[in-house]
């Protein structure tokens, strides 16, 4: 469902992302592993169109550069970036309804998936009125997972959501993803981590990725070269 | 300083800042959004002011009635903003969000300048003044001093009323969170699908407006004259530097702050008149940097 071709993607002289190769299937679960600064965030940022690349991204067979940025949410694509990214100016639940105000879904369709949300995540529930400035770090990287749950019926992006969480918040987070894929099995999600063992358990595949450049992997230590 | 001149102080100084409110809460939505600091923006006033007095003063001699001054000041501020704030934006602002600060401001001057050089082409270098408006609302007397119900009480009141539907727009409707959200991320606002581009067009619309309509509703109370532009982009500069850049509710409480410097400077001591607002500034600046109600944002690299 997502396929890159020669994705080389250049930043201020340097290449960040060098003829990157590889398909993922529909509803696979992939851990995107490597060293900070291998090209992860570049990797994920191309498919939100956030990058000066060339070469290919297909979408669902569609070539991605033909979609504008703002309407690529709109085929399905949840993105959470690392840097959790919410809005200070609303509340925890405004900045999660917020891809499905944008994308015009009805009241009706706003309620049904916010209660979808609460159910993976029931902690968003406690904390939906509160202002997203003012929860921590890892809060703030769960509400991020519900936003792009919100709009991600297709695919899921996750950029290092364990990074910098407390132990018992990251297990929680892992839980959720665990919970989203029983009940969900057609969504694709892609999730990135400097430490693989936090993914082992249930990523179907890994893929390195070591200086811009993409390769399948095993968890048990960079490249697979069996 | 007696109590009458204390209050007429007061007076000239809430109406002088309900004017500069109007438009340099424009000039702080625009770079709060955009991130570009809009030299051009006081052609926006100039050419709502111009409009105002120049189609006020022929429909008037026509007959009509002078209350049409005020739908008037409404048209001519939204026309501003989408005829001629519009293709801006649309035409060469959007070119030029990726450079560097120096060359926007530059490309917002050369804006600056060939805008004023159409308001003489248009209305040429000869003053319009046209007061209806003023008069037809007549004057109030308050502590024995006689002022006109359109500065004392008509400007406050429209200056509170755009600052209060401005706030309940940004908070309560989709498009003015979309406007708070690009405002404070544009990568995170596009990645939950907002188009940034639309939402930079909007608000740069609503920001010309809204200086056009401070324009218009100035041409009541002066002479519209070439320069006036020039005049009110600076001190809409020195309100939006003092209250903290992309402060909404800030420009209010600096527009007041500067208005009622200026006015006391007029009475007290009338040499620094123009210097005050300047001086204000700096006393500001000085202690806080970040203005009155700004935040400063560690910048990422």
């Amino acid at each position: 469902m997502l396929e890159f071709r020669n994705v080389t993607v250049t930043l201020g002289g340097a290449r960040i992302l060098r003829d990157v190769d590889f398909t993922v299937k529909q509803s696979e679960t992939i851990a995107l592993v490597g060293a900070n600064g291998a090209g992860k965030t570049t990797l994920l940022r191309s498919v939100m169109g956030f990058t000066q690349m060339s070469g290919e991204i297909l979408f669902d067979g569609r070539e991605l550069s033909e979609v504008p940025p703002p309407q690529r949410p709109g085929l399905g694509i949840g993105y959470a970036a690392e840097d959790r990214r919410l809005f200070s100016a609303f509340t925890v639940e405004e900045n999660v309804i917020m891809p499905g105000q944008v994308a015009g879904f009805s009241a009706m369709e706003l309620r049904h998936s916010l209660d979808r949300i609460y159910r993976i995540l029931p902690e968003l529930k406690e904390m939906a009125n509160q202002p997203a400035g003012s929860v921590s770090g890892g809060q703030g990287k769960m509400a991020a997972l519900g936003r792009a749950l919100m709009i991600g019926a297709r695919l899921i992006m996750l950029d290092e959501p364990f990074q910098g969480v407390a132990p018992a918040l990251a297990k929680r987070y892992a839980e959720a993803l665990r919970t989203l894929r029983d009940n969900d099995r057609e969504v694709t999600l892609i999730i990135t981590e400097s430490n693989p063992d936090l993914l082992r358990k249930f990523a179907d595949r890994a893929l390195v990725i070591e200086r811009g450049e993409v390769c399948e992997g095993s968890f048990d230590g960079g490249a697979d070269t069996a | 300083m007696t109590l009458q001149l204390l209050a007429l102080a007061i007076f000239d100084g809430v109406a002088y800042a309900a004017l500069v409110f109007l438009v340099a809460v424009g000039l702080t939505l625009t770079f709060g959004v955009l991130k570009v600091l809009n030299i051009a923006h006081g052609s926006f006033y100039a050419m709502g002011a111009y409009i105002t007095a120049s189609i006020g003063g022929a429909i008037f001699a026509a007959g009509f009635s002078p209350w049409l001054a005020f739908p008037l000041m409404l048209i001519a501020g939204a026309l501003v903003g989408i005829v001629v704030g519009g293709p801006v934006e649309k035409l060469l602002l959007s070119r030029i969000y990726e450079l560097e600060d120096v060359l926007q401001i530059l490309v917002t001057f050369a804006v600056f300048l060939i805008l004023e050089d159409v308001q003489r082409l248009i209305w040429g270098g000869q003053p319009f003044f046209e007061s209806s408006a003023l008069q037809v609302l007549g004057t109030v007397d308050v502590f024995d001093i006689t002022y006109t119900v359109y500065q004392l009480i008509l400007l406050p009141m429209v200056a509170i009323s755009v600052l209060v539907s401005l706030r309940l727009f940004l908070r309560r409707t989709l498009m003015g969170k979309l406007i708070l959200a690009v405002t404070e991320d544009r990568e995170a606002a596009t990645s939950v699908g907002i188009n940034a581009e639309r939402v930079y067009f909007v608000t740069f619309v609503i920001g010309a407006s809204l200086a056009a309509f401070g324009g218009a509703l100035a041409s009541a109370t002066t002479s519209v004259l070439p320069g006036m532009g020039a005049d009110m982009i600076v001190l809409s500069f020195a309100v939006v530097a003092t209250a903290g850049l992309g402060r909404v509710e800030g420009a209010a409480v600096a527009a007041l702050l500067i208005g009622l410097g200026r006015s006391f400077a007029v009475y007290l001591w009338p040499e620094i008149e123009v210097l005050v607002p300047y001086l204000i500034m700096l006393f500001v600046l000085l202690i806080r940097p970040e203005g009155l109600f700004g935040t400063t944002h560690p910048r990422k690299i």
